[in-house]
């Protein structure tokens, strides 16, 4: 008898899935679908900026769009595979933190295309794989430069989530910048050993803002809400990474170090929809290819001739006289 | 050289008096509730669903106050659940706890989703719909008081505040004495006429508005704004005090106090580039947590009946 | 039989009521109730969404494969916490015994070079003993110095993430340029056909064969295999041997069992060191069957968290804990499917799971309201 009951249960489950689905195809018939990190869709960071791409690339090329948010690194996977059996068109995995599974599916399922934000495989790119790396150094290096000139106390500060290589391009720039800027400014810099402590940020800057510091760059997620509301309650200026952040706090985030994922993302869509899809291959998007840059809403708290010598400066980065550093080697090699 | 220590010095206590206070009132919920009688192991789920209402009503309406009393009813809500199942119901409390941990969180996100476009973050309040910062500009430059408390916002004052109502109302009144015999020994309350289910009742509604108070004195002071990373493992942390102090709103309030101390150690230290790596340091306030409990604190005892439903004999 | 509906309900009622697996059915019932709910009230149909889920979980052998992968740490984890709630300790800590046992098990994976049938077992053994020591520590200063073990576990669940960001940054350890470790060597591998399915040879033949190449896309190994022998050995720990027997009485009544003459403290410290033990062992399982390395962790990857949810709805028993995990598996994997096929926020699974917790702590609530029901219906 309880075995029947049983059998009603899962009957009724199953009656409710006959109502079938499907993903909806637009005109073109393409789809691009995108795996966030565990940072999630809003991260106000990388995987929205991704979004934000791929929503662009929606409307201009009537294709179909998708993501899928990520909540442990062991989700990266069987996230790439429903996304594969949804049957898309284009699979972006979002962070470096999915580069050896995106590699490892383009190995597996051959037919499929794969792009990758944040990931070199350089010579042993699989054909079916795009790797998309920006120059996180170059805009770092720009907004340095603003700092190093707008600083009264000679004093700014760089907050950063934890110490890898990917931050440290961040780090680097940036020091490179303010030195070029002012060479006798002090730079404090520290990690919050963590993407998500904004209580920590906010301690770290406001510790940096009273030891002198007047300015302060944050590559560190949610670590860096807490920084732009030090600078809002001191009334000191903070710079902010990934998007435009003057929204967050619009008379203290002076200028944002912008990382055009979502650029690169419909670039690669676009390139994908006639057909070109540039499979094997890794795109650097640095100041030439105009994947980074500052944010467009700098003009409203810096000042205009700062502005103009940072375009002179960008010019050299693209023209190639400058090279940024971005590793404690060739930062020390700059600084001779 | 002085100056120096002693402005270090005050920072420290600014950062620990930020990072406390929302320690602080989440661990009175659970003195509070943990008192009548009913373990509260859902603190977290309550922040968590309080740092969204504050960040959202603070966010549409634009007055902290109401804001934070709009986070305490959400949290006192599920405080509300919480009691349901372990007053009237007799629940398992652990379990019942858990389950309020997993839904407040998966409310909070689905509701952000739903007033903010699909985004599980809230948009960031101005700073003037913040909680005000009463000794905000009152020091002059320069001084040590500024440096403590010149950021602090109203939550912060409001906390020690707080610890002292549930101080007097614990052990000064007779509703607290009360409160104390229904965690203590249920059947004797009952015989003397104490209603041992409206109580708890009271209790564990009243731990989930402080829990709620917690979570928006997080996304309404120290940000300005709700994402669901914000409250990550806060209310565990304050879960832990609670017992650290004893089950008492003082020792609560010290346990907070050392945790947040700990934690501005930790940023005091990370400043400086030392051998040591950056890993160890952030790891200091646990261990300094647990070193004092062994070395100072030693045994602690709940409240007697603190996880044992209480059901009246001869019901049928 | 003619079964007329007033006998169904009755049958319900006793089914839901006196016993444990029926019981448990309907507050899974009910919490998808609730998850319907929260879906309808949100705007999406959620018939839908339970069949994107149901599908995403049962339509092919990967997706199989993918929930018991998603399983098994869970199950391990559920085990551990029940493994103390049966013994009076609440294990809070299992978060932090698996991240030790995932960092150790990736060190002695990388560090060692063993023949393929020795190299396994040693790595594991090794992270399920330091696993065992770091839950152990918890039940030494409960025992010790009388510290309540939610604190100490909480605070060493933070102590052991940070542990592992600290290795990781070790040099030798860290692979360069990145934020991960080296992986493991190759013979401390345990998923299925690993190389194989990578080569030439192999993705040939898996292209030729559909079905063997859709089930070994996943990271299917034997770790499933593992943690179901874990609950039988768990439940044979418990109810058939004298440490079981002891371990059980100090759950039941510490005052008692000392009074028995069994040794509380020395009992205390052996149920957390086993607890300790089988979270560690999840997260060697998962280095060695899945990840194959440790990366930096910014926050609490939540494993031990869901470990407690799952030994709550099996009632800390060691088999419910295999059906558990593999509901718990389920729900997480199928569930996050409803957001790129019909963009319906995945948090309703949260909110699901938590129903169903919630239902679980209130055998009383169903009760009433099903005996209500009786005896409207007179049959009783």
């Amino acid at each position: 008898m309880f075995k029947r009951i049983i059998t009603i249960f899962v009957l009724v489950l199953f009656v409710m899935s006959v109502v079938s689905c499907g993903q909806v195809k637009k005109e073109s018939g393409i789809t691009v679908a995108m795996v966030t990190d565990v940072g999630g869709i809003n991260d106000q960071s990388f995987n929205q900026s991704a979004w934000e791409g791929l929503k662009r690339a929606e409307k201009e090329f009537a294709i179909a769009v998708s993501y899928l948010e990520s909540t442990q690194d062991a989700d990266y996977s069987p996230n790439m595979e429903t996304l594969l059996d949804a049957g898309n068109n284009l699979i972006w995995g979002i962070g470096f933190k999915m580069g050896d599974t995106i590699k490892e599916k383009a190995l597996e399922n051959p037919d499929q295309n794969y792009a990758i934000i944040d990931y070199a495989y350089g010579e042993e790119t699989p054909a079916n794989v795009v790797g998309v790396v920006f120059k996180e150094q170059e805009p770092s290096f720009l907004v340095g430069y603003i700092a190093g000139k707008m600083t009264t106390t000679n004093k700014v500060g760089f907050v950063g989530g934890m110490k890898f290589p990917l931050i440290e391009k961040f780090e680097f720039g940036f020091k490179a910048g303010v030195k070029l800027a002012n060479p006798d400014a002090e730079i404090f810099a520290q990690y919050a050993d963590s993407f998500t402590d904004a209580a920590k940020g906010k301690a770290i800057a406001n510790q940096m803002y009273e030891n002198g510091a007047d300015i302060v760059y944050h590559a560190s997620g949610g670590v860096g809400d807490g920084v732009i509301e030090a600078a809002k309650e001191q009334d000191k200026f903070a710079i902010g990474v990934d998007r435009d952040q003057n929204s967050l706090a619009p008379e203290h985030v002076i200028t944002s170090a912008m990382k055009r994922v979502d650029n690169a993302i419909f670039n690669v869509a676009e390139l994908l929809v006639k057909g070109e899809f540039p499979g094997g291959t890794t795109v650097v998007y640095g100041l030439k290819e105009g994947g980074v840059g500052i944010a467009p809403t700098s003009y409203k708290l810096v000042p205009a001739d700062i502005l103009e010598e940072v375009e002179e400066l960008k010019a050299k980065v693209i023209a190639g006289e400058i090279i940024v550093p971005s590793t404690p080697d060739t930062f020390a090699e700059w600084m001779k | 050289m002085i100056e120096t220590i002693l402005s270090n010095l005050a920072l420290i206590i600014g950062t620990t008096l930020m990072y406390s206070t929302p320690l602080i009132y989440t661990s009175l919920g659970g003195v509070l509730s943990e008192n009548s009688g009913v373990i509260n192991i859902g603190l977290e789920g309550m922040m968590v669903i309080g740092a969204f209402a504050g960040a959202a009503i603070g966010y549409f309406v634009g007055d902290p106050w109401i804001a934070f009393i709009g986070a305490g009813i959400a949290g006192g809500l599920f405080g509300l659940l919480h009691a349901f199942a372990c007053v009237t119901f007799g629940a398992n409390q652990v379990v019942s706890g858990i389950a309020v941990n997993f839904l407040g969180a998966g409310i909070a996100l689905f509701l952000s989703r739903m007033f903010f476009e699909g985004a599980t973050m809230t948009k960031s309040i101005a700073l003037d719909n913040k909680m005000p910062r009463p000794l905000n500009g009152v020091f002059p430059d320069g001084s040590l008081l500024k440096i403590i408390f010149d950021n602090q916002y109203a939550t912060v004052y409001l906390a020690f505040f707080m610890v002292l109502i549930i101080w007097f109302f614990m052990y000064k009144t007779k509703y607290g004495l009360r409160l104390r015999s229904v965690g203590e020994h249920p059947t004797a309350a009952d015989t003397l006429g104490i209603s041992v289910m409206r109580i708890r009742y009271f209790a564990v509604i009243m731990s989930g508005v402080f829990a709620g108070f917690g979570g928006a004195a997080m996304s309404l002071a120290i940000v300005s704004n709700f994402r669901p990373t914000l409250i990550s493992g806060h209310g565990f942390i304050a879960l832990a005090a609670m017992i650290f102090g004893k089950w008492k709103p003082q020792g609560a309030l010290l346990a907070c106090l050392l945790f947040g101390g700990a934690q501005g150690l930790a940023v005091f230290l990370g400043q400086f580039d030392f051998e040591i790596s950056t890993q160890l340091i952030s790891m200091l306030p646990y261990v300094i947590t647990i070193v004092v409990l062994i070395g100072f604190v030693g045994k602690s005892a709940a409240p007697s009946a603190d996880g044992i439903p209480y059901e009246k004999e001869h019901k049928y | 039989m003619k079964l007329t509906f007033k006998d169904l309900r009755k049958k319900i009622y006793i089914f839901a009521t006196e016993k444990t697996i029926g019981f448990t059915l309907i507050s899974i019932f009910l919490g998808l109730v609730v998850g319907a709910i929260f879906l309808a009230a949100a705007g999406f149909n959620p018939f839908q969404a339970y069949g994107i889920i149901l599908r995403g979980i049962f339509s092919k052998p990967s997706y199989i494969s993918y929930t018991i992968v998603r399983a098994t740490p869970l199950i391990l984890t559920g085990l551990s916490v029940a493994f103390a709630f049966k013994t009076g300790l609440f294990n809070i800590g299992a978060e932090g015994q698996f991240i030790i046992g995932s960092v150790v098990a990736t060190a002695t994976g990388y560090f060692l070079h063993l023949p393929l049938l020795i190299h396994i077992p040693v790595v594991i053994i090794s992270a399920v003993f330091a696993a065992g020591i770091w839950g152990g520590i918890a039940g030494y200063f409960k025992a010790k110095f009388g510290v309540h073990e939610v604190i100490s576990t909480i605070m060493l669940n933070w102590i052991a993430l940070y542990f592992q960001n600290f290795l990781i940054y070790t040099e030798g350890f860290q692979k360069p340029g990145g934020e991960t470790s080296y992986s493991i060597q190759p013979t401390a591998n345990m998923m299925i056909l690993k190389t194989w399915k990578q080569s030439e040879a192999g993705r040939e033949w898996l292209l030729q064969h559909p079905f063997w190449k859709d089930l070994l896309r996943t990271p299917l190994n034997w770790g499933f295999l593992i943690a179901v022998l874990m609950a039988i050995l768990v439940w044979f720990i418990l109810n058939k041997t004298a440490l079981g027997y002891r371990l059980r009485a100090v759950g039941f009544n510490k005052f008692a069992a000392e009074y028995g003459g069994i040794n509380v403290n020395k009992n205390m410290i052996i149920s957390m060191f086993i607890a300790g033990g089988l979270a560690g062992l999840a997260g060697a399982l998962q280095v060695v069957g899945v990840s194959h390395k440790v990366t930096l962790i910014a926050a609490m990857e939540g494993y031990g968290f869901d470990g407690i949810a799952v030994a709550l709805i099996a009632n800390s028993s060691a088999m419910g804990c295999i059906l558990a995990g593999l509901l718990f598996g389920a729900l997480k994997y199928g569930g996050a499917k409803i957001q790129p096929f019909m963009q319906a926020p995945s948090e309703v699974i949260s909110i699901v799971i938590g129903s169903i917790v919630f239902f679980i702590s209130i055998p009383k609530l169903i009760k009433v309201i099903l005996s209500r029901k009786n005896k409207k219906g007179g049959s009783k």
